[in-house]
């Protein structure tokens, strides 16, 4: 369990800070699981099982392209709420796996949170015909859909934080396989992911790229 | 053309960060279309409250872009409204330009520049680099790009005017796209190998690793949903196992 409120405190306002990045302020891509995860086990003071958590869900997410009003799953808040949790949980195969899947799920249902700020966006930032449109109007509807994005994306992270929470220290304990299935499934996804990117960029001679990178790879590993 | 004065430019600038502040099913980002406009429009209607409540209305209609190069579309709107340019003629302006901003957008940063970066944040931390190299070289490398793109597509709305279609046109863009998509395919490479190895020494751990990323790349775009229900499976099935037999070791 998080034992410390001030952390549980820091780590909201970083979700709500999160969840503006992903789209509404600057998208700086502090959003990006790989960052968000990292910088959640930062404030809880793990950073490194933080990062062990973002890698996985990066490559994950590395499929996701947010182009046009396509409906997606919001992956900022749900890394910082599970990396959160997991960071203060301790390490283990069995619970960075919780944590993963938790994610994964609570990706969604920030997503579908998502659609429904877009849906009140709408009475807020278009006044009904009658009110003529000033500017100060305008600034304010405007800044007020983005504070409502902070308070969603902040309850989002601490509702997932305390969810987790209970799952790592009720639930996980009970996994009755050992730690290393967990740890070969989550590589697997890893692979499986990456493996999906090879798909990604459309260039000619993209065979002989991934090749050229994979020879790469051979070479770090032969060096290591 | 009326030079806008920097306080404005700038205004114009920082204000596109927060364009899709207030994104809807109805306007899309023409809300935050109009806000980021309002410095410009202020400055060019300061004398006359009434045409600036006209400008406003006109430019909080439906509206889309890509977040990075919409400044383009404000920097030359801006212009054309300080250089009086007839209010239908701008309407079609906005209406051409909307879907080329945002093609070249997610062609660029969405579905090259930033899983590239994202792939370099991910072998980083494969090979073994602390975590805040991988995050710090992940924020800088992206955003140099991103900021960049930012104040080009302002400076050229708002020095090109109508005539902004031509500076797309001419601007290195899609050569761009290219090379980063030919440095991200090599990084899925160089990321791959070092993911299966991961899973070593035991010759049927790199197997299933192996197996595992030729099922992704037949999934393609299938690959997280069927991920997370494998892993959803597994993890039921090992609690359930737990709670009933208990832990092995």
């Amino acid at each position: 369990m998080i034992a410390d409120p001030l952390t549980l405190l820091l780590l909201t306002v970083f979700g709500g800070w999160v969840a503006l990045d992903g789209t509404s302020v600057g998208q700086f891509m502090l959003s990006r699981p790989v960052v968000a995860a990292s910088l959640a086990g930062w404030i809880v003071g793990a950073p490194v099982q933080g990062a062990s958590l973002g890698l996985v869900l990066e490559a994950l997410h590395l499929m996701v392209l947010p182009v046009g009003a396509a409906r997606h799953p919001e992956a900022g808040p749900a890394a910082v709420a599970s990396a959160g949790a997991y960071a203060a949980a301790g390490p283990g195969a069995a619970a960075l796996l919780t944590a993963v899947i938790f994610a994964l799920l609570w990706e969604r249902i920030g997503g579908a949170s998502v659609q429904q700020l877009r849906k009140l966006n709408m009475a807020l930032a278009t006044p009904p015909a009658q009110d003529a449109l000033s500017p100060r109007l305008l600034e304010r509807r405007h800044l007020a859909a983005i504070l409502l994005d902070f308070l969603r994306g902040s309850v989002l992270v601490g509702c997932g934080v305390l969810i987790l929470s209970f799952l790592l220290t009720a639930v996980t304990p009970m996994w009755g396989l050992g730690e290393e299935l967990p740890r070969l499934l989550l590589i697997g996804a890893l692979a499986a992911s990456l493996g999906a990117c090879s798909r990604l960029f459309q260039e000619r001679r993209a065979s002989q790229l991934l090749l050229a990178g994979a020879a790469c790879g051979l070479l770090v590993l032969f060096f290591r | 053309m009326r030079a806008f004065p920097r306080r404005v430019r700038w205004a114009l600038l920082l204000r596109t960060l927060l364009i899709q502040g207030s994104w809807n099913f109805g306007t899309l980002i023409g809300t935050g279309f109009a806000f980021v406009l309002l410095p410009a429009l202020r400055h060019v209607y300061r004398s006359d409250p009434e045409a600036l409540e006209a400008a406003l209305a006109r430019h909080s209609a439906v509206f889309n872009s890509h977040p990075y190069l919409v400044g383009v579309a404000a920097g030359a709107v801006a212009r054309l409204e300080a250089d009086g340019t007839d209010a239908a003629l701008l309407g079609r302006f906005k209406d051409a330009l909307r879907s080329s901003l945002g093609a070249l957008g997610d062609q660029l940063v969405w579905s090259a520049w930033r899983p590239a970066v994202a792939l370099l944040a991910i072998g980083l931390l494969l090979v073994g680099a602390p975590w805040w190299l991988s995050v710090a070289a992940f924020l800088l490398v992206y955003n140099a790009l991103h900021l960049w793109i930012r104040t080009w597509a302002l400076n050229v709305g708002l020095a090109e005017g109508l005539q902004v279609g031509q500076a797309l046109r001419a601007a290195p863009l899609q050569p761009w796209t290219h090379r980063v998509g030919r440095v991200g395919a090599v990084l899925v490479g160089f990321c791959l190998v070092l993911a299966v190895a991961d899973a070593g020494p035991r010759p049927v751990a790199l197997l299933v690793a192996a197996g595992a990323a030729v099922l992704g790349v037949a999934l393609a775009q299938r690959t997280p949903v069927v991920v997370w229900v494998v892993l959803t499976v597994a993890w039921a099935v090992g609690i359930l196992i737990g709670a009933f037999r208990g832990p092995l070791s």
